[in-house]
C-alpha cells in the first residue's frame, strides 16, 4: 500500500499494485541493545510488517526473517517558559530480523581523524592553561567573583 | 579600460537572462550506485563526516516530461533510496549532534518526487479524459454541511451504492433545514452583507480621496481598479473638491 | 500595513538565485518555530506560534548567523571612500543594499580590521558610465532587437551586465560548473525517451514487467 488514495479490493478483483510507494524508512541506531542480526528502522506510520518487509526485500533487496515493529511514544515536557505540556511527535520502529549469519553494526558516521583530534586536544589544552593562569593571577585575592579583575 | 568598465556594473542583474541554456547546467541528481545492502542507507564512505556535499540541482517538470514511464519508474525508486539515505544520515548526525552537511539535498531530492508524480498524473488524466472524458482522479463536489455553510466533498470508494449503507448515512451529515441553523444562517448572512456594504461604502470614500488628492487620475484604470463604485456619483459627492475657496 | 513590512517579510529573487537552493529549503532553514500544532484533527489546525517579521542583516537568511540577532558593534567609517568607483560584491535585496569593493583586498595583522559596509541602492550608489568614467543614472530601453538593456543618460551609452550576474554560491557561471557524483549528464537529461501511446502509467509498467491482469474490477459506487 501507499499512503496516497488507491481504490478498493474487492473480491475476485485485480490484484491491487503500488507503482511509486512514498513510503520512507531510515535505519537508526538501536535504542536498546540488539542481537547483532536486528537492525532498526523508522519507518513511515502507516507502514505495516507486510510492508517493510516488501519495501526490504523488493526495493532494497534484503532479505527478512522476521519483523517486528513498534509505535514509540515521546516523554511529555512541560514548556519551560508557558508551562503547557509538550509531546513530540510518535516514530514507528521495526525491528528487521537478518538471516543467519548475518550480522549489521551501525558504521562510525562521524570517524574522528588525526586533525580534528589534535584540533580538539590544542583547544583542551589553551583551555586548561587559561584556566590556572587566572588562578595564580587571583592567588592572594581569595573569594573574590570571577568576573572581578585588578 | 576593461576593468574600469567593470565598474558598478553588476549593480543590476536585473536582465532577462532566461533559464539554462547551456546545456551543461543541466545536472540533475541521480544516484547510479548498484550495491544492495543495508550500506545503501548510508552514504558514500568518502562523504562521512564532510563539512560540504555539493549536488546539483532537481528535476524539473519540463525535463520529466520526455522521459518514458519505465524510465520515470526507475528513478522514483533511485530518488526514494536517495531520500531515505539521507534522512538516516540526518538521524544520524542530529543523534551525535554532529553537522549534516548540505541539507538542501533533502528539499532537491523531495521536488523531484513531487515534480515526478506530478508528470505520471498528467499522463493518466490525459489517458483518462481521451478514453472516457473524465479525469480518472478522486471525484468531489459542492455540498452544504450541518450548519448550512458549503464545502467541498471529497467523495470515497464503496462497494455497496448509497441508499444500502447504513454507517456511511450514520456518519456523513449534510445539511437539513430546522430553525437554530435557520437563525444562524440567517445572522451569518448578515454579517456578511454588512461586511460587503462597508467594503463598498469605504471604496466609495477612497476613491473620493484619490481623486481629490491626484485630479488628473487615469480614470481607465480607476473603474478597472474599482468597479463598483460609481465615479460620476463620487464626483456628485459633497466630499469631492475639498476644501477650496471658489474663485 | 505598511508596504515595507511585506517587502521586508520575505526573501528576495536574487538572494534566492545567489544562494542556489530550493525554495522550501530557505523557508524550512529560514523559519523560527516556537510550537507548531501536531498533525490530525485539531481544534486549530496548523496553528503555530512562530516569528512572522523578520530583521534582514548582512547574515543571508539560511544561514545559522541570521538568528543570532547580536551582531558585534563595529566603527562605521562614514562617507570616507564618497566619489570612488568599486565592484559590487554582494547584494542584499531585502534590504535595497549592496556592498561594493573598493581596490584590493590587504593583509591587515592590527586589532581593528576594516570590513565593507552595506550602501543603499536609491542613494549612496550609481552606475559609471563607460566612456566617461563619471556616474551616471541609467533608463531601461529596448534595443531593435527587442532586448532590454540599460542606456546612460548621460552619453547614452549601453551599460553591459556583467558575466557576475549569473553567479551563484556554486559556481562563477553556468559553463565553469564542476559535475557533481550524482548529477545526471546533460544528454542523459535532454533525452527525449517518451513515446505517446493510448495507456495509462500502470498499464505501462505492467506492460513492461510482464504482469498480465485480466480480472475485472467488480462495480464499485463514488458517493
Amino acid at each position: 500500500m501507499s499512503t496516497r488514495w488507491y481504490p478498493i479490493y474487492q473480491k475476485g478483483g485485480p490484484q491491487l499494485r503500488v507503482f511509486l510507494p512514498n513510503f520512507w524508512m531510515k535505519l537508526v541506531r538501536p535504542t536498546y541493545e540488539q542481537p547483532p542480526n536486528v537492525v532498526q528502522f523508522a519507518c513511515s506510520m502507516e507502514m505495516t510488517k507486510h510492508d517493510v518487509k516488501n519495501y526490504l526485500e523488493k526495493i532494497y533487496n534484503i532479505k527478512c526473517i522476521d519483523i517486528r515493529t513498534r509505535i514509540h511514544m515521546p516523554k511529555t515536557r512541560r514548556d519551560p517558559g508557558k508551562g503547557y505540556i509538550i509531546k513530540d511527535d510518535d516514530i514507528k520502529f521495526s525491528y528487521v530480523v537478518l538471516p543467519k549469519g548475518q550480522t549489521f553494526q551501525f558504521p562510525d558516521l562521524f570517524p574522528e581523524t588525526e586533525d580534528i583530534k589534535q584540533d580538539h586536544d590544542k583547544a583542551l589544552d589553551e583551555r586548561k592553561r587559561d584556566i590556572k593562569d587566572s588562578w595564580r593571577k587571583n592567588k592572594h585575592r581569595p573569594n573574590m567573583p570571577g568576573w572581578f579583575t585588578a | 579600460m576593461g576593468s574600469l568598465c567593470k565598474l558598478l556594473n553588476n549593480l543590476n542583474i536585473r536582465n532577462t537572462f532566461s533559464l539554462p541554456n547551456n546545456p551543461i547546467y543541466r545536472r540533475t541528481i541521480s544516484c547510479t550506485t548498484v550495491k544492495y545492502d543495508l550500506m545503501e542507507f548510508f552514504d558514500d564512505k568518502k562523504n562521512w563526516g564532510a563539512q560540504e556535499v555539493k549536488s546539483g540541482r532537481s528535476w524539473k517538470k519540463e525535463e520529466l516530461r520526455l522521459k518514458s514511464n519505465t524510465d520515470l519508474h526507475k528513478l522514483w525508486y533511485v530518488l526514494l533510496k536517495e531520500r531515505n539515505m539521507l534522512l538516516t544520515m540526518e538521524q544520524e548526525a542530529k543523534d551525535q549532534t554532529r553537522l549534516f552537511p548540505n541539507p538542501e539535498r533533502l528539499d532537491k531530492v523531495e521536488d523531484s518526487m513531487k515534480h515526478l508524480e506530478a508528470v505520471v498524473r498528467e499522463r493518466n488524466v490525459a489517458y483518462h479524459q481521451l478514453e472516457t472524458g473524465e479525469t480518472g482522479e478522486r471525484p468531489g463536489k459542492l455540498e452544504t454541511g450541518p450548519f448550512g455553510l458549503k464545502f467541498f466533498y471529497r467523495m470515497c470508494e464503496y462497494p455497496v451504492p448509497k441508499h444500502m449503507n447504513k454507517k456511511w448515512h450514520e456518519t456523513h451529515q449534510f445539511y437539513k433545514s430546522n430553525r437554530d441553523t435557520e437563525q444562524f444562517l440567517l445572522k451569518y448572512r448578515e454579517k456578511l452583507y454588512l461586511n460587503k456594504r462597508r467594503k463598498r461604502t469605504r471604496d466609495f470614500n477612497h476613491v473620493i480621496g484619490l481623486l481629490n488628492r491626484f485630479p488628473d487620475l487615469d480614470m481607465e484604470a480607476l473603474k478597472e481598479q474599482y468597479p463598483d463604485v460609481d465615479i460620476e456619483k463620487a464626483k456628485a459627492s459633497r466630499k469631492y473638491g475639498g476644501h477650496f475657496a471658489p474663485k | 500595513m505598511r508596504i515595507t513590512d511585506f517587502l521586508f517579510s520575505r526573501v528576495g529573487k536574487w538572494s534566492k538565485q545567489y544562494s542556489n537552493l530550493p525554495d522550501s529549503y530557505i523557508k524550512r532553514a529560514m523559519e523560527q518555530v516556537y510550537w507548531r500544532n501536531p498533525k490530525g484533527i485539531q481544534y486549530r489546525a496548523n496553528a503555530a506560534v512562530q516569528r512572522k517579521k523578520y530583521h534582514f542583516t548582512m547574515d543571508r537568511p539560511w544561514t545559522e548567523k541570521f538568528r543570532q540577532t547580536n551582531a558585534p558593534n563595529k566603527h562605521h567609517l562614514k562617507r570616507k571612500d564618497k566619489g570612488k568607483q568599486g565592484i559590487i560584491k554582494e547584494i542584499i535585496q531585502e534590504r535595497n543594499w549592496v556592498i561594493v569593493k573598493i581596490g584590493d583586498d590587504k593583509e591587515f595583522s592590527g586589532v581593528y580590521v576594516q570590513t565593507e559596509k552595506p550602501l543603499l541602492v536609491t542613494t549612496d550608489v550609481a552606475l559609471v558610465d563607460p566612456s566617461e568614467l563619471i556616474a551616471t543614472s541609467i533608463e531601461w530601453r529596448y534595443t531593435e532587437e527587442g532586448q532590454k538593456v540599460r542606456v546612460s543618460t548621460r552619453s547614452g551609452r549601453i551599460i553591459p551586465i556583467p558575466a557576475t550576474a549569473e553567479e551563484t554560491i556554486d559556481y562563477k557561471s553556468r559553463s565553469t560548473y564542476k559535475e557533481q557524483p550524482k548529477d545526471t549528464d546533460a544528454a542523459a537529461t535532454s533525452e527525449i525517451t517518451f513515446e505517446p501511446r493510448l495507456r495509462t502509467f500502470e498499464m505501462d509498467i505492467m506492460e513492461s514487467m510482464g504482469i498480465k491482469e485480466h480480472r475485472i474490477p467488480p462495480k464499485s459506487y463514488w458517493y
